[in-house]
């Protein structure tokens, strides 16, 4: 019975992907079409990147606050409390900075995107948009998809940069460590290519992919009843925070 | 018969429809012409297939077997472009509006001119409110879709689905929610877009006494076919049981009132009968 349970949803599980990866391919073919509707592509990028600017940039300055304070009495038993802003920065580039934005994406834009999806397909406005002759692949997901793939990047940059200002407000201004120090050390340590190409841009470019696919799925996908649209929203979450930490510890793999 | 072989006077052609949904026969074989330039209206008791009948008209659905030529083009062959293009050509009023709810009421109207056109903002400007003067809405143009009632929803995407004067109108349901006062004025107006542009129209309805106002004709579908069809004001006494049934409002008749059931008393515990 419980073998049986555990194949249907391991099935079921890899039916989904798979018709995940079609639809990826459908949204791929659509983008040229979607040229014409560019409009609709920076509107979305104003309500999937400029809206989540604030969860960003608070969540990013307590993130730097918290490991500037955590590192720095970790730091202290060594004597090396100078290294802090070095590992602020290691921790945030390679890392906290591309994960918990993608994290944040998913619960503040990826549920957005799949709700307002799955409430479109439910009150017909798909369908209306299909028999006035346009494409909802080209409008509706094309778009979408497109303003996930940019913004996500943006967002990462923007929660970095408020990640390391926590840091130095913290380890420089709060606890004294010398403003010089945190500074050169940090300059002096991280690298161009390694951490900032590799950790912030490849990996936030993937992550928001991902979840700006799984997000418009979900949402084309859902049943059109408020139960449908309601599990959707969820499975987004579900999927989008499996998906981002799984492709972290294969991105890390290959990248560093 | 090769259904896209289609006459001049009649639009849409439907041989030998049948499809099969959910394990149930929704057409079985089913044969319909709408003519040119008429006012067709489609009634027949509910779940019976009326909606699903226009979906395949505009191809959102297709059928297991059989033909649909609307226009003399084959629906169900035509390439996404085709049907894209077709369908430009077909205005469509949903049974719950399906307004854009991003969009105010004159952006809703728009919507098609503005896909589909390059026409300068002062024209779309001014068929859009013309539309909107047609259905009683210039006033409402910026409401957004959450302020309107359910009656002006319906009005508003009448107002959408015939923005580009189309050649064919698909109507589901549309004078559910209406008032008397807009019902005549919805009557009134899918009656001159019919006379003056020659609009085909097809209609799901089920008032009788608005349709045999407004409609030359009524096809009744009830078992997965055409069961009668004919004059608006006739048909009621054709003498077949189906017309009897349906617009008499008989609950006995060859269409059955109860959805297919296991025995009554048994449902209810009550001992069986002994014979």
């Amino acid at each position: 019975m419980n073998a049986r349970v555990d194949d249907n949803v391991v099935s079921r599980s890899l039916a989904q992907i798979g018709e995940c990866g079609l639809f990826l391919l459908k949204v791929l073919a659509a983008i040229p079409r979607s040229g014409r509707y560019a409009r609709e592509t920076v509107r979305q990028l104003w309500f999937v990147g400029a809206m989540s600017l604030t969860i960003i940039m608070t969540c990013g300055l307590f993130v730097g606050m918290v490991l500037g304070l955590q590192l720095y009495h970790v730091l202290s038993i060594f004597g090396g409390t100078a290294a802090t802003g070095t590992v602020v920065a290691l921790s945030i580039y390679r890392e906290l900075g591309p994960v918990v934005t993608a994290l944040l994406f998913a619960g503040r834009a990826g549920t957005a995107v799949t709700a307002e999806i799955g409430l479109m397909r439910a009150t017909d406005q798909i369908a209306a948009m299909e028999l006035m002759a346009v494409d909802p692949l080209a409008y509706v997901a094309a778009p979408r998809f497109l303003a996930g793939l940019i913004a996500m990047p943006l967002l990462c940059c923007v929660f970095c940069a408020l990640g390391i200002f926590g840091g130095h407000l913290v380890g420089v201004s709060w606890l004294g460590i010398d403003n010089g120090t945190f500074w050169s050390n940090m300059t002096d340590t991280v690298e161009v290519w390694q951490d900032i190409v590799n950790g912030v841009i490849w990996k936030s470019l993937a992550f928001g992919a991902v979840v700006a696919l799984i997000a418009v799925f979900q949402g084309y996908t859902a049943p059109p009843t408020s139960e449908g649209v309601a599990y959707a929203t969820t499975r987004t979450v579900v999927a989008s925070s499996i998906a981002i930490l799984a492709l972290d510890f294969v991105l890390t793999a290959f990248l560093m | 018969m090769n259904a896209a072989a289609s006459p001049d006077d009649t639009l849409i052609r439907i041989r030998g429809l049948t499809t099969v949904l959910n394990g149930k026969k929704v057409f079985d074989a089913l044969d319909l012409d709408i003519p040119r330039g008429k006012i067709t209206a489609i009634m027949g008791p509910s779940g019976t297939g009326k909606t699903t009948l226009l979906k395949h008209i505009t191809g959102q659905m297709h059928g297991d077997a059989g033909q649909i030529a609307v226009d003399g083009k084959n629906v169900p062959e035509l390439s996404r472009e085709a049907l894209y293009g077709l369908r430009e050509k077909i205005g469509y009023l949903f049974q719950n509006s399906a307004l854009l709810t991003d969009f105010d009421v004159f952006e809703n109207v728009a919507f098609p001119l503005r896909q589909h056109t390059r026409l300068p903002e002062v024209l779309i400007r001014n068929i859009v409110l013309t539309k909107l003067q047609a259905v009683g809405l210039r006033g409402a143009a910026r409401l957004m879709p959450s302020e309107l009632s359910g009656g002006m929803a319906r009005r508003v995407a009448l107002a959408r689905a015939i923005v580009f004067d189309p050649m064919l109108i698909l109507y589901d349901e549309p004078f559910v929610g209406l008032d008397p006062i807009a019902l005549n004025q919805v009557l009134k107006l899918i009656r001159t877009l019919n006379e003056t542009l020659g609009i085909t129209s097809v209609l799901v309805a089920h008032e009788l006494s608005a349709i045999q106002r407004v409609a030359d004709r009524i096809c009744l579908i009830a078992n997965g076919k055409i069961v009668a069809e004919g004059d608006p004001h006739g048909i009621e006494n054709d003498g077949s049981p189906w017309t009897r049934q349906f617009f008499g409002g008989e609950a006995d008749g060859p269409v059955p009132f109860q959805y297919p059931a296991g025995d009554y008393a048994e449902a209810l515990g009550f001992p069986r009968a002994k014979a």
